[in-house]
C-alpha cells in the first residue's frame, strides 16, 4: 500500500521538478556488494546480514553479496584490511559498520576514488570522510531521550545511574550517550537522577560483566545500569541476577529481545529499546545498491522507495557537519508486556 | 646437487618453495592479485608490523623477546597525535617521538641488563604501561588533525607508486641482512643468543650489546608507529594493539629459534612474503579473518617440528 501511495505522488508529480521525484529502485542490474560488520560473530550483525540477503534476493542482484568482517581482537586494523581489499576487487560498495573511527577515512576515501561506493550503518565514520551516506538506525537525539525516559521510569524519578558502554571511540555509542546526558539536563523532571560514571566493556561479554558488578561495588546506591549497547546491557543484566543484585540496581538500554527476554520477565531489565537489524541490513542494502546502479545520486533532497520499509529521504545528518544520511527510525521499547512476541 | 637439495631441505628452502607456490596460486586464482596496486597495498597494509619484524630478529636471536613493541607503537602514534594537538609543530614533533622510543627502549634494557630481570617479564610489564600512557594522553579520543604533509607521506606514493613506509622498510631488511650476516655485530648477537656466558668468557660486553638492541627496538617501534599514523591519518588509544604477537609470529615462522642463536633476515624476509601473500590472497577469495589466523597457527606448528625432523633425520642417517 505505501508503495502504491509512492508511486502515485511520484506519477502527480510527474511534472514537478526532479528533486523530488521519487525513485523505485529496480533490481536486476548486476553489482558485488560487501556487507562489513564490526567484527563477526555478533548476533544483531547477523541480522544486519539476514536484511541485506534478504533485499539482495529481492532485487535479483545477479552479482555476489559478501559478509565478512574483521576478528574482534583485530577490528581496526582488519577493517581498514577489508576496506583495501574490497577496493582492490573492483565491488560496486561496501556497506561499512564502522569500529575504527576516523582511521578508516583513507581507506574509504581510496575506494570511492577507485568507484567504489561506501555506505555506513549502525556507526559513521566520525569526520564523514570517505562516506557516502550514513544510514542511521534512529535519531541520535531521539535516543538520548527514550534512554532518560526509560530511566526515569525505572527509577521511580530519582536515583543514581550508570552507563556501561562499548569502546571509548566508538561514534554511535558516544553520540547516544551525549544526547542522553542533553536530555538529562533539559528537563526538570529529571533532576533527581544523577549519572554518576561512564565505563566502557569494549563489546566484549566477560569485560563487561565486570564492569558491571565493579560499578556496584564502586556506588552502593547505584539504582541503575544504562547500557546502550547489546553486549553489554546482556552482560550487565547477567551479572547482577546472578550476583542477586536486581532488587537494587535495575538494567536498562539498548538490548535485543531475544537475549534480554529471560531478564526482563524477572525484573532485572525492566525496559530496554532497539530497532530491527534486520531492518537496517535491508535498508542499507537498497541505499547502497541504489547508488552503486546509479539509480540515486546521493544528493541531499533525494527521495527513494526501499522495497517493503517504504520510503525514505537522503538528508543532512544533524550530527555531523557536510555528513548525509537516511533516518531509518522510530524505536520500540520493549517491556514484560510485549518482549516474549518479539523475542520469537 | 646435493648441495642444493641439502638446502632445499632447510626451513628458508621451505619456505621458499611455499612464498613461490603461494604465489602463483593467488596470481591464477584472483585477477587482481598480480597488479602493481595490490602488491603495494599488500605490504602497506602490514608495513608496520614488518619493519618491527627486523629489529625483533636481532632480539630473538639474542635470545630475548621484546613484547612491548606494540604498546610502543600505540604510545609514539598517540605521544604524536597530543604533541601535534598541544601545539608541537609536526616536524618538531617527530623527532620527540623517537627519543620516546628510544627511552621506552633503555627503560625495558635497564631492567634486563642492570636489574637480571627476564624480558619476558620487563617487557611484559611495559606492554601493559606503555598502552596505558598512550590511553592516558589521548583519553579515550581519536585526534585526526595532522598537517596535510604528514598525512600524504603515509598515503601517497613518494618515489614512483611506492609510499615513504616502504621505502624505510626496504632499506631497513637489506641494512638489517649486512648486519646480521656480514659483521661483527651480528656474529656477537648469534654468539650471546646461543650462550650468554661463553660470550662473557670470550670478552664480549652482553649487557652493552642487548642495551643497544633493546634502544633500536623501541626507537623502530616508534617510528612505525608514526608510519602508522600517517597511514590511517588518526590515532586513539587502540593503536596496533595486540600487533606484538603477530610480529613476533613472523619472525618464528621464518625460522628464528625462540631459544636464540639460530635464524636469518633472510628468513624473516621469506616469511614476510608468505605471511603478507597467503593472508592478502585469502582476503581476495573472501576468507574470513577467522579463517586466515587458524591458517597461520598451523604453518607456525610446522615451522617448529619440520626443522625438527628434519634434524632427527640426519641424526638417524649420520648414525651408523
Amino acid at each position: 500500500m505505501k508503495k502504491l501511495i509512492g508511486a502515485t505522488a511520484a506519477l502527480l508529480m510527474g511534472g514537478a521538478t526532479m528533486a523530488y521525484a521519487q525513485t523505485q529502485i529496480e533490481g536486476g542490474t548486476e553489482a558485488d556488494m560487501v556487507l562489513l560488520p564490526k567484527f563477526l560473530g555478533i548476533l544483531v550483525f547477523d541480522q544486519a546480514n539476514e536484511g541485506a540477503q534478504e533485499a539482495h534476493a529481492e532485487l535479483e542482484n545477479p552479482g555476489e553479496l559478501q559478509f565478512v568482517g574483521p576478528t574482534p581482537e583485530n577490528s581496526v586494523a582488519g577493517q581498514i584490511e577489508l576496506m583495501t581489499t574490497a577496493t582492490t576487487q573492483g565491488v560496486a560498495a561496501v556497506m561499512l559498520s564502522n569500529n575504527a573511527g576516523d582511521q578508516i577515512a583513507p581507506a574509504a576515501s581510496a575506494a570511492q576514488e577507485a568507484g567504489t561506493r561506501v555506505v555506513t550503518w549502525d556507526s559513521p565514520i566520525p569526520g564523514g570522510e570517505g562516506e557516502d551516506i550514513f544510514v542511521a538506525q534512529v535519531d541520535f537525539g531521539s535516543i538520548g531521550v527514550v534512554m532518560a525516559d526509560m530511566a526515569h521510569s525505572i527509577l521511580d524519578g530519582s536515583g543514581q545511574m550508570a552507563v556501561l558502554s562499548a569502546t571509548p571511540d566508538a561514534a554511535n555509542q558516544n553520540a547516544w550517550i551525549a544526547s542522553m546526558e542533553e536530555a538529562l539536563a533539559s528537563d526538570e523532571k529529571y533532576a533527581d537522577i544523577e549519572l554518576v560514571d561512564i565505563v566502557y566493556g569494549d563489546d566484549q561479554s566477560e569485560v563487561s560483566y565486570n564492569r558491571a558488578l565493579a560499578l556496584v561495588d564502586q556506588y552502593p546506591d547505584l539504582g541503575l545500569i544504562m547500557s546502550p549497547t547489546t553486549v553489554g546491557i546482556q552482560a550487565a543484566a547477567k551479572a547482577m541476577q546472578d550476583e542477586g543484585l536486581c532488587d537494587d540496581t535495575k538494567v536498562s538500554g539498548l538490548g535485543l529481545p531475544a537475549e534480554m527476554v529471560s531478564y526482563t520477565m524477572n525484573g532485572c531489565a525492566p525496559e530496554f529499546a532497539l530497532w530491527d537489524f534486520r531492518d537496517l541490513g535491508y535498508l542499507t542494502y537498497y541505499t547502497a545498491y541504489g547508488l552503486a546502479t546509479g539509480q540515486l545520486t546521493g544528493e541531499i533532497g533525494e527521495s527513494f522507495t526501499a522495497g517493503r520499509m517504504g520510503d525514505y529521504t537522503i538528508e543532512e545528518d544533524p550530527g555531523r557537519e557536510g555528513a548525509k544520511r537516511v533516518l531509518m527510525g522510530p524505536f520500540t521499547v520493549y517491556n514484560s508486556e510485549n518482549v516474549e512476541a518479539a523475542a520469537q | 646437487m646435493r648441495a642444493m637439495l641439502a638446502r632445499l631441505q632447510s626451513w628458508e628452502g621451505f619456505l621458499t618453495c611455499v612464498v613461490i607456490f603461494v604465489i602463483l596460486y593467488n596470481t591464477a586464482l584472483t585477477p587482481q592479485f598480480m597488479t602493481m596496486g595490490n602488491q603495494i597495498n599488500l605490504f602497506q597494509l602490514s608495513i608496520e608490523k614488518v619493519i618491527v619484524a627486523v629489529a625483533m630478529t636481532f632480539v630473538i636471536v639474542n635470545a630475548e623477546i621484546d613484547l612491548s613493541v606494540g604498546s610502543m607503537m600505540g604510545l609514539a602514534a598517540c605521544a604524536f597525535g597530543w604533541l601535534v594537538q598541544q601545539g608541537v609543530p609536526a616536524g618538531a614533533a617527530i623527532p620527540l617521538v623517537l627519543l620516546i622510543g628510544a627511552a621506552g627502549g633503555a627503560f625495558n634494557a635497564y631492567f634486563i641488563t642492570r636489574v637480571g630481570l627476564p624480558s619476558l617479564v620487563v617487557t611484559l610489564a611495559t606492554l601493559i604501561g606503555f598502552r596505558g600512557l598512550a590511553r592516558v594522553l589521548v583519553e579515550d579520543r581519536g585526534i585526526t588533525d595532522f598537517p596535510d604533509w604528514f598525512d600524504r607521506l603515509g598515503q601517497q606514493g613518494l618515489i614512483g607508486p611506492f609510499p615513504l613506509s616502504l621505502i624505510v622498510f626496504a632499506l631497513l631488511i637489506v641494512a638489517g641482512h649486512v648486519l646480521l650476516a656480514h659483521t661483527g655485530f651480528g656474529r656477537r648477537t648469534y654468539v650471546i643468543g646461543t650462550n650468554r656466558e661463553v660470550a662473557e668468557y670470550a670478552g664480549i660486553d652482553t649487557a652493552r650489546h642487548k642495551q643497544i638492541l633493546f634502544v633500536a627496538s623501541g626507537t623502530i617501534a616508534a617510528l612505525a608507529g608514526l608510519l602508522y599514523a600517517a597511514r590511517v591519518g588518526a590515532v586513539r588509544g587502540d593503536v596496533a594493539f595486540g600487533f606484538e604477537l603477530d610480529i613476533i609470529t613472523i619472525v618464528l615462522l621464518g625460522g628464528v629459534s625462540i631459544f636464540g642463536g639460530v635464524g636469518t633476515m633472510i628468513g624473516t624476509a621469506l616469511s614476510i612474503l608468505l605471511v603478507l601473500n597467503l593472508r592478502n590472497g585469502m582476503a581476495l577469495m573472501n576468507i574470513t579473518g577467522h579463517i586466515q589466523t587458524g591458517v597461520i597457527g598451523v604453518l607456525l606448528i610446522a615451522s617448529v617440528i619440520v626443522p625438527r625432523l628434519s634434524l632427527r633425520r640426519r641424526r638417524q642417517e649420520a648414525a651408523p
